[in-house]
């Protein structure tokens, strides 16, 4: 008992930390103040008063809302003594494979910075600074020279990376047995097995109504659509993050989507947010940056050619040039096992006090990285409330898709958790497939570390982003990928070789995520 | 069974061919005995031009109405437009209702047009009532987007004006005559860039008016930014977004061509307008195509070229939908088939609108309950909400 309540004591501690430095706390502060003038607030009760006025005005539920947030991002400390790394990630193996694979690619960008004789910054010439404001709104017309460029690496170099990960602790033996994983990941980490993830994802079973499955035109809307549509509106105008995050796992309707992860993610455009964005398009304008070079090849290979987001290919110009340059994004390395690249000022190698991060926001992005934004685009249009959301996006959710942990969302956990779904449930298909070095993972891989974006119908997507959001959680890629792979059996069982198998899954456009997850978790015969 | 299918084609597009032998059609040459013809325009018009007289038999099927240039040609189609809103005003009908500016309230569908160089006169005087608006030139004969250009100045019409020394040598036959229409110069962007829709409707029969829209239908991106600046308005990537254009353009894309599919366009506008706005404008997009439908004939051949490989598969599972319908079972056409068709063979077409059911008794809601039909999931039910504006087919 004392132990909860000294843990409980310790993490609101924590919360109130974090929130003091905050935005709302100036507003709920000012609030408080300017409270006073009002006839209710007498200077006996003064606390309760100002407690009930912030009830009545909407400023609890903020609050409400942003203590929600730091308890959905942060992980909670395990032991008051544990060190900062731990947080980041407790497993040293996991660490130091993450630090290796870190200076890897830090090597790789600074090769081709020594090779092209481009620096990793530089400060634009007016003229140039004033060409690029004019240009801001299309930037994609320009065309640099950008052939010399190479992506720092790309989603299947990260596989090897993580396949060859092991832990030097674990002994698993010589002999192989029924326990032996057949997969490409040989690391034990904890995943959850169906009936784990049917309690898991107990509100996407075959008796809660879904969006994707039962608004469809045979289903008349009076049977679920119209009330979980009256419902979302009243989530919304109760402006309670927590009900939103419950009431997404249902889906959330075309029309109410975008309020709704804003209001999940605790995001609304304050006018410092907007001036945000304002300063680090500034930035932009007087800097240039090396990665600026990746960031542009990247949208030109990936979402310029994509079907559904060629059109704002601006938009994501926009958003990223923005996105390395913003130093906040820096706070989530706290929790990240990933670590900002280090660089130094000329001739100061080694010297911290001239030790920068680099990119400012110590991401360096990687082949397929835009469509990370991209599907936000057909929900946001307005510049800074985008980059906002995109920003949350990557430092709940997406940053975890690319550096190693062992946290249940991160990409290793997800890599095994999905071989493991489809060696227990499909053990012949991945073992025809084994055999005929179609491993499923290298197929599988890239649609995981890209949240799925740009190979699924953008509906698709935004549906399955909802549970992302609704579940706070990104084990549902891995479902979804195993899912996939057992509504194509059929065809996969046929294959001769890889590139055959690749050619059966390389059309995802088609696929209603909904009804595979449903059946995948819920219909199948365990 | 009954014998196969004859056809012939003048059009040699894999996508109609293979939709033809698929079905296990039987080719033949036109001189002799055939079913249907799925004819150019320039067949077409030789077909049916008064001089040949050809008249077709109770068996055969053709891929155009005979009129089918009077919503084609631009002339002609605003003649027919206004010449139609005339009529329903003259009968008293509800749809030709004004508001207190005079203008139409439900067939306000044309932007304020003239025929040059017919009504040059009445457009210089709506010219000059306002002065620094755009308008758009469009040759009343052409497509894909050829001869468009935009003028803000009477000077660069000059050679239209009746009375213009230099109009000898613009002859008054059709083929040299323009159409000008008020520019809409706040079109919706998205992505900042201006787009088209390219919809596909089938008629199958005029009366009763009979029509089906393609679900999958189109929207065509401009590849350059849109701006109403005065100083772009000879930059046709700009502002045009026929594909025809738009692919001689330094940006354009050769593997997605610059489309999106309605169903994107939907999804985008529903998510950051909001349901209503949207299901109100794929509403008033089928109302403007049913009322043009009734006020004339039907349209020339769509372009049957594929620019993409998307692109082929989508015309060729058009054809084959169209194909269902028009010649359903693969049946040897018969000039007194009247039924509509059941919901299966659809395919991917909606009833745009049947003028037989939508003359049945009852309400539309019991019409659309007893045969099925919908146009389209979010159109059909927010008309359930009870709402009484003219947004039904009535």
């Amino acid at each position: 008992m004392l132990q909860e309540e000294s843990d409980i004591s310790l993490i609101i501690a924590q919360i109130v930390q974090k929130l003091k430095g905050s935005n709302l706390y100036a507003q709920l502060e000012r609030q408080a103040w300017a409270s006073l003038q009002r006839p209710e607030i007498k200077l006996e009760s003064l606390k309760e008063d100002i407690k009930e006025f912030f009830k009545i005005s909407g400023w609890e539920k903020k609050l409400q809302n942003a203590v929600y947030s730091e308890l959905s991002v942060f992980p909670l400390p395990s032991h008051p003594a544990a060190p900062p790394e731990h947080l980041k990630e407790p497993l040293v193996y996991m660490r130091k494979a993450q630090g290796s694979w870190e200076k890897r690619i830090l090597k790789s960008l600074n090769s081709m910075c020594t090779e092209l004789s481009i620096p990793l910054a530089r400060k634009r010439p007016v003229g140039e600074q004033k060409e690029l404001l004019n240009k801001w709104n299309e930037m994609g017309t320009d065309e640099p020279d950008l052939s010399l460029f190479r992506p720092v690496y790309a989603p299947k170099d990260f596989l090897e990376v993580l396949i060859n990960l092991r832990n030097p602790n674990y002994e698993n033996g010589d002999s192989l047995s029924f326990r032996t994983h057949l997969g490409l990941i040989q690391v034990p980490l904890k995943v959850k097995d169906i009936p784990e993830l049917k309690e898991c994802f107990v509100e996407l079973g075959l008796n809660t109504g879904q969006l994707g499955i039962d608004d469809s035109t045979q289903v008349p809307p009076e049977l679920f659509e119209n009330e979980h549509v009256r419902i979302g509106q009243k989530v919304l105008a109760e402006q309670d993050s927590a009900a939103a995050q419950q009431y997404i796992r249902q889906g959330s309707p075309t029309a109410l989507r975008a309020e709704l992860w804003a209001l999940i993610l605790n995001i609304s455009s304050q006018p410092e947010d907007i001036l945000y964005y304002e300063q680090l398009k500034t930035n932009v304008i007087q800097h240039d940056l090396l990665v600026d070079s990746l960031i542009y090849k990247d949208v030109k290979l990936t979402a310029s050619n994509d079907d559904y987001y060629f059109v704002f290919e601006d938009y994501l110009y926009q958003v990223l040039l923005c996105f390395s340059r913003d130093t906040s994004v820096l706070n989530h390395f706290a929790y990240n096992s990933a670590s900002p690249p280090k660089s130094y000022i000329r001739g100061k190698l080694g010297l911290e006090e001239y030790a920068v991060f680099y990119p400012p926001n110590g991401v360096i992005p990687f082949h397929g990285f835009s469509m990370y934004v991209a599907p936000l685009c057909f929900l946001y249009h307005e510049p800074s409330k985008l980059y906002q959301i995109f920003r949350e996006m990557y430092v709940r959710f997406f940053f975890r898709l690319h550096s190693i942990s062992s946290h249940p969302s991160g990409i290793v956990s997800l890599c095994l958790l999905f071989e493991t779904l489809l060696q227990t449930y499909l053990p012949q298909l991945f073992y025809h497939l084994r055999e005929i070095g179609a491993q499923p993972l290298r197929i599988s891989f890239k649609w995981m570390v890209r949240a799925f974006s740009g190979y699924l119908a953008t509906d698709q997507l935004l549906l399955l982003w909802d549970r992302i959001l609704g579940y706070n959680s990104l084990e549902i890629l891995a479902v979804l990928a195993a899912a996939v792979f057992a509504f194509r059996a059929v065809n996969l069982m046929e294959v001769t070789s890889l590139a055959a198998a690749e050619a059966v899954l390389a059309d995802l456009s088609t696929l209603k995520v909904m009804p595979l997850l449903q059946i995948f978790l819920f219909a199948t015969v365990t | 069974m009954a014998g196969k299918v004859k056809w012939v084609t003048d059009i040699e597009k894999s996508v109609l061919i293979n939709n033809f032998e698929k079905r296990g059609w039987v080719q033949v040459t036109e001189n002799e005995d055939w079913n249907f013809y799925w004819m150019s325009v320039q067949t077409i018009r030789n077909v049916f031009s008064v001089e040949t007289g050809y008249r077709l038999s109770d068996d055969q099927i053709v891929n155009h109405f005979p009129n089918h240039y009077e919503l084609t040609r631009k002339d002609l189609m605003v003649k027919n437009i206004k010449r139609y809103r005339k009529e329903l005003e003259k009968e008293g009908s509800p749809l030709a209702e004004k508001d207190e500016n005079g203008k139409y309230l439900y067939l306000d569908f044309v932007p304020v047009t003239y025929m040059l160089p017919a009504d040059y006169n009445l457009f210089v005087e709506e010219f000059r009532k306002s002065p620094s608006s755009t308008w758009i030139m469009k040759p009343c004969g052409k497509a894909q987007g050829k001869g468009i250009f935009l003028i803000n100045k009477l000077s660069q019409i000059k050679k239209w004006s009746r009375d213009s020394k230099t109009s000898s040598f613009v002859s008054q036959s059709t083929k040299e005559a323009y159409v000008i229409s008020l520019y809409i110069n706040n079109p919706l962007l998205i992505g900042g860039r201006k787009f088209d829709l390219r919809l596909y409707v089938l008629v199958s029969t005029y009366r009763p008016l009979r029509c089906y829209m393609y679900k999958l239908g189109f929207c065509r991106f401009c590849t350059v930014k849109y701006t109403p600046s005065t100083s772009e308005l000879d930059n046709m990537f700009v502002h045009l977004t026929n594909v025809a254009i738009q692919k001689h353009g330094e940006d354009y894309n050769h593997i997605h061509g610059g489309k999106w599919t309605v169903s994107n366009l939907r999804l985008y506008l529903e998510s950051t307008r909001g349901r209503e706005v949207t299901s109100k404008l794929f509403d008033e997009i089928h109302w403007i195509i049913v009322q043009s439908l009734k006020a004339v004939a039907v349209n020339a051949s769509p372009s049957l070229t594929s620019s993409t490989a998307n692109d082929r598969i989508l015309k060729y599972n058009l054809i084959n939908d169209t194909l269902n319908i028009a010649v359903p079972n693969g049946e040897i056409p018969d000039c007194k088939w009247n039924k509509s068709p059941p919901k299966e063979v659809l395919g991917n077409y909606e009833i745009l609108y049947d003028e037989e059911l939508a003359q049945g008794d009852g309400a539309d809601r019991e019409l659309r309950s007893r045969s099925g039909q919908s146009l389209g999931p979010k159109a059909g039910r927010s008309r359930d909400s009870g709402r009484t504006v003219l947004t039904t087919w009535k």
